[in-house]
């Protein structure tokens, strides 16, 4: 990777933007965490009586090939695209609209998938890829009709960036660029905190500004996927549930083990305060684990949607279970429970791994299109079942996009993706939103090792988004610190 | 010590330690001959595969765990765990979850190396077919006008099982450039370059050259065998199997020139010599090795000695990981006693705490299979851990984690453990360790609590015995007192006498002794002074 010269990294603008975040803060922001204000103090009232919104951020674990989720299918895209993919032991290049499955060929490959799956955008909110034909992958039924119905949109290439960047000012080394690009674990927390070691994300950073309109602020953000960041705000600790809601902790109603004493005396040690801060924060964890399961367990239970349906497999031809649509469910059934648990604004995560296709890509990645397709369909119809569809923004997310070559039966780490939007009303489904890029080893936005530059930078996406879920404008630049180096502000998917 | 040392404490190795000291202790440890958990693996294979069954994840742990609780070179084993967590292999990977076998001896493999030299563990690592399967390099082929090499473990024996993404001081800290930003060890021409390396490496095929053959590159016609044979190259020695890139290598400074017939061996060679003597490997290794045995947070001076140690033992050889060993767990900060407060020590990681439970209490296997405890994974009903069963090559936390909007992370201070603790995990532990302490109908296992039934009319002794077996040192006067008085207050009925002299409530006084040894055991690692290790 090219470095931009050193005065840059840490640039007039980088300096101005300290600068004014220690004027409002009365505390100089340490580089990439710009702000150390109390957002929750600035919360606006957006939230009226009665409504609702929640924001789902889908993370797909190990970098989804975006490449074969999201097509262009004219001529000279496809001639690219087949070149780049068609080489190795078992090529990953997907095959033309309309070529019939062949059911005799292995599973999982493309002719055993079948042709792409042409979608037909509408191009009327985003008319910048006119003309232009497109397909997703084969396994994505579920998602293409989605598509089609209006509820689902694609926001083409979008991917960590401090400021825009051409593929002249990348090879210059001009501009300021992401730290550790490529790297996974890093560019998932970009992704999901706009810095590598940033210790807040946006997710809960949105749910610190909207706290306040909660009746209780401990579920304004919650995960069915364990720890991530992307869930921590400045106030807003995320709050972990299951398939079975939240778990209780047993023996501390009754007696244990034949006495009543060591039952209420579990309670005292395992929540006691400590001067030792590993012992205190594990008390601390305990603590919060019993006092929400009270006020969560009985909400969540009285809440229900219709269970998911297995999905078929192209991996195995099997139907089987799908860990995506069980967390999915939860999910629904949280927000389903909203009035009794007193939420009117919430951010909730959920991921699934399996994406760092490096190889076996063909059967890995179009089981889990399958499954993602299958989640999407079914998180649309679950809450639909609550009556909140207009009120739910899905969108997904992953560490990066991959790059353009194969590697002879997978794709090595890229940088910008496409991704997809699901909602209701609000969602401006059925478009392609930003210009979707050539295909090609030597084009305007591929870099290194045909990984794609990235058009739209996240703060863009995210601040999409969490302008849908109420922040204004001085909110939106103290959450996403580099949406000011940016045109627009708005990405346009939300109406 | 036995808790860094050791899958737990027992009264036999605490008698050792007492007996010979802590120092002789290691060195009789370091000598300790290794069990092959894939002789295991090949026993239940020839037991079960006339049946028409073949060897499962689960036999996996079956020998994972008789090790763990049984085996007598515990240092080693704790070592290999610890390596485990920083060569990341997973059960979870789709592949690997159908190679018990490959995993078994994958493990026998970083045990094999546990006290050698981080040299030859770093060779073992990358030339392992489970590695190579994980990480992509087996099969990986060199370059041409539409492929690219495979770059994952290109990447990841940099970041993570050698040098790291920043520069480091001798001490661990980042260094910095003159703006005081840290400085990155490599970008992705590195990779590029590097990758090119990792080609032409695939399946064993037998030691003949000419057994190298295009078919057993891409893994037809399987040797049986090479699940756990180094991985060889496919360099042209079959006509059709010329694999390894001979174009110039170019990553960290050194140059490989481009070969005329390619020499896969040699380009490795130089890669490998190139990373294991890169500065940063001693203080990242090392620091990473005090993480999973000491504490989260050594201290730079900490770091800084046990980097000395890799640097050079004392015949001045670099990598030699006993001398890294004897300077993590001799150090005065290791050994020295643990403060009340602070942040000294670490989460102990939920297998370990199971492993601890299961050999203070002398944990015995009827089948000696050690059967049915099979996978840990699920924080709400088990561990969220299991051995060899890492969510990705991240392994189960990061060990630069500090868990948001806590003291924690205020202190600039990490918990990798922290990672995998949330308010379900909390409840799930709880929850199943309640479940094996209340139990005494475990399919295969049987827990022997007789020493501490002996004890249990006397609530003070018990409780002392829990800081002796499962706790690091002496426990807190406010915890030893709840203890005590929670087990005081499941009474003990006196005995009742029948004219002959017979006790007739013997069954019921044994109830309650038994219920005291719960709550006891329970309550103790229920405890955060028990859960941080210190």
């Amino acid at each position: 990777m090219k470095r931009p010269p050193d005065d840059l990294r840490f640039s007039a603008a980088r300096r101005h933007f300290l600068r004014t975040s220690a004027l409002v803060s009365g505390a100089a922001g340490t580089m990439g965490v710009p702000f150390a204000l109390n957002l929750a103090a600035l919360a606006p009232a957006h939230a009226q009586a009665g409504d609702y919104k929640a924001i789902v951020c889908l993370f797909l674990n190990g970098g989804n090939d975006a490449t074969n989720m999201v097509l262009p299918t004219d001529a000279a895209s496809w001639a690219a695209y087949a070149a780049a993919r068609s080489n190795g032991p078992d090529p990953i290049a997907l095959l033309p609209p309309g070529t019939a499955a062949d059911t005799g060929a292995r599973p999982g490959t493309p002719s055993a998938l079948g042709g792409v799956l042409p979608i037909m955008p509408r191009f009327a909110a985003a008319p910048v890829n006119a003309g232009r034909p497109f397909a997703l992958h084969p396994a994505m039924a579920e998602a293409a009709d989605l598509f089609q119905a209006g509820r689902l949109a694609v926001v083409a290439n979008v991917g960590p960036l401090i400021e825009p960047l051409t593929r002249d000012e990348w090879m210059a080394g001009t501009r300021r660029v992401p730290s550790k690009l490529y790297s996974h674990n890093d560019q998932a927390a970009t992704w999901q905190a706009l810095h590598p070691d940033a210790g807040a994300g946006w997710g809960g950073r949105l749910a610190d500004l909207m706290m306040s309109v909660n009746g209780q602020a401990r579920f304004s953000c919650m995960s069915v996927s364990g720890n991530a960041v992307f869930g921590a705000g400045q106030s807003v600790q995320p709050y972990q549930v299951e398939k079975a809601g939240a778990i209780a902790v047993q023996g501390l109603n009754g007696p244990l083990f034949g006495s009543s004493l060591a039952s209420s005396n579990l309670h005292t040690i395992i929540t006691a305060g400590s001067d030792h801060l590993l012992m205190q924060e594990h008390a601390a964890v305990v603590k919060r684990s019993i006092d929400a399961q009270v006020e969560f367990q009985a909400a969540f239970e009285a809440s229900t949607v219709p269970s998911p349906s297995p999905y078929w497999s192209p991996a195995n031809r099997l139907t089987q279970p799908s860990d995506l649509a069980l967390r999915l469910e939860t999910i629904a059934r949280v927000i389903g429970a909203h009035a009794a648990l007193g939420t009117r604004r919430q951010v909730f995560f959920v991921s699934i791994t399996g994406f760092d296709t490096h190889d076996h890509q063909n059967a890995v990645h179009s089981d889990l299109m399958a499954k993602l397709s299958h989640g999407l369909a079914y998180f649309d119809s679950a809450i639909a079942a609550t009556g909140l569809r207009d009120s739910v923004t899905l969108f997904t997310a992953s560490d990066f996009g991959r790059a353009l070559s194969s590697n002879g039966d997978g794709t090595d780490h890229g940088w910008g993706a496409h991704h997809f939007v699901l909602g209701g009303a609000d969602v401006r489904g059925g478009e392609i939103f930003g210009r979707f890029p050539e295909i090609g080893v030597e084009h305007t936005a591929s870099i290194d090792s045909n990984a794609l530059l990235p058009a739209l930078s996240i703060d863009q996406l995210g601040a999409t988004i969490g302008r849908w879920f109420g922040a204004g404008d001085t909110d939106l630049d103290l959450v996403f610190p580099n949406l000011r180096n940016f045109s627009s502000r708005d990405l346009g998917f939300m109406a | 010590m036995l808790s860094q040392t050791t899958f737990g404490p027992t009264d036999a190795e605490i008698d050792r330690v007492v007996a010979i000291g802590f120092p002789a202790w290691l060195e009789e440890q370091f000598a300790k001959p290794q069990a092959l958990h894939r002789d295991y693996i090949d026993r239940r294979t020839a037991e079960i595969e006339p049946l028409g069954f073949a060897a499962v994840q689960n036999d996996f742990l079956e020998t994972f765990f008789a090790q763990a609780v049984a085996g007598e070179d515990q240092l080693r084993q704790r070592m290999t765990f610890a390596l485990s967590q920083i060569f990341v292999v997973s059960l979870a990977d789709n592949t690997l979850g159908e190679m018990p076998r490959g995993v078994a001896a994958y493990l026998d493999m970083l045990g094999q190396h546990a006290f050698g030299n981080f040299r030859d563990l770093l060779e073992a690592v990358s030339l392992h077919p489970v590695m190579g399967i994980y990480l992509s390099s087996l099969r990986n082929q060199k370059e041409s006008a539409t492929r690219v090499p495979d770059q994952n473990y290109a990447r990841e024996v940099m970041q993570l099982f050698s040098i790291g993404l920043y520069e480091l001081n001798p001490d661990g800290t980042r260094r910095t450039d003159s703006s005081g930003n840290p400085i990155e060890t490599y970008g992705s021409a590195d990779i590029a370059g590097l990758s090119r390396v990792f080609t032409g490496w695939s399946w064993y095929a037998g030691p003949a050259p000419g057994d190298r053959t295009r078919d057993r590159f891409f893994g037809i016609s399987a040797h049986p065998d090479r699940d756990w044979q180094p991985m060889q190259s496919y360099s042209g020695a079959v006509a059709d199997a010329d694999f390894h890139s001979t174009s110039e290598k170019r990553f960290l400074g050194v140059v490989i020139s481009e070969q005329q017939a390619a020499d896969p061996e040699a380009s490795l060679r130089m890669a490998l010599d190139t990373l294991f003597d890169h500065p940063n490997v001693g203080p990242f290794i090392g620091k990473q090795l005090i993480q999973r045995l000491v504490t989260s947070n050594p201290s730079p001076a900490y770091v800084g000695r046990v980097a000395a140690a890799f640097a050079g033992n004392a015949s001045g050889v670099r990598g030699d990981l006993r001398s890294v060993l004897r300077a993590i767990l001799l150090d005065p900060e290791a050994r020295a006693a643990p403060p009340v407060g602070g942040a000294f020590g670490k989460l102990r990681e939920p297998v370990l705490r199971l492993t601890n439970f299961l050999r203070a209490f002398d944990a015995r296997s009827i089948s000696s299979r050690f059967n049915g405890i099979d996978n840990t994974d699920d924080p709400a009903t088990a561990l969220s851990q299991t051995a060899l069963r890492a969510p990705s090559v991240f392994n189960f936390f990061r060990p630069f984690y500090a868990p948001p909007r806590t003291s924690i992370a205020d202190a600039g201070l990490v918990a990798p453990e922290m990672q995998i603790v949330h308010e379900i995990s909390v409840a799930g532990y709880l929850n199943y360790m309640r479940n094996w302490i209340a139990r005494d109908d475990h399919p295969d296992l049987r827990l022997s609590y007789s020493a501490e039934i002996a004890l249990a009319p006397d609530a003070g002794s018990l409780v002392d015995r829990m800081a002796l077996l499962l706790m690091t040192g002496p426990m807190s006067p406010s915890l030893r007192n709840i203890l005590v008085a929670s087990v005081e207050d499941r009474a003990i009925p006196a005995a009742v006498l029948d004219a002959a002299g017979n006790v007739v409530n013997a069954s019921d006084r044994d109830a309650a002794a038994r219920d005291r040894v719960r709550i006891a055991i329970y309550l103790t690692m229920a405890s955060p002074e028990y859960l941080v290790q210190r």
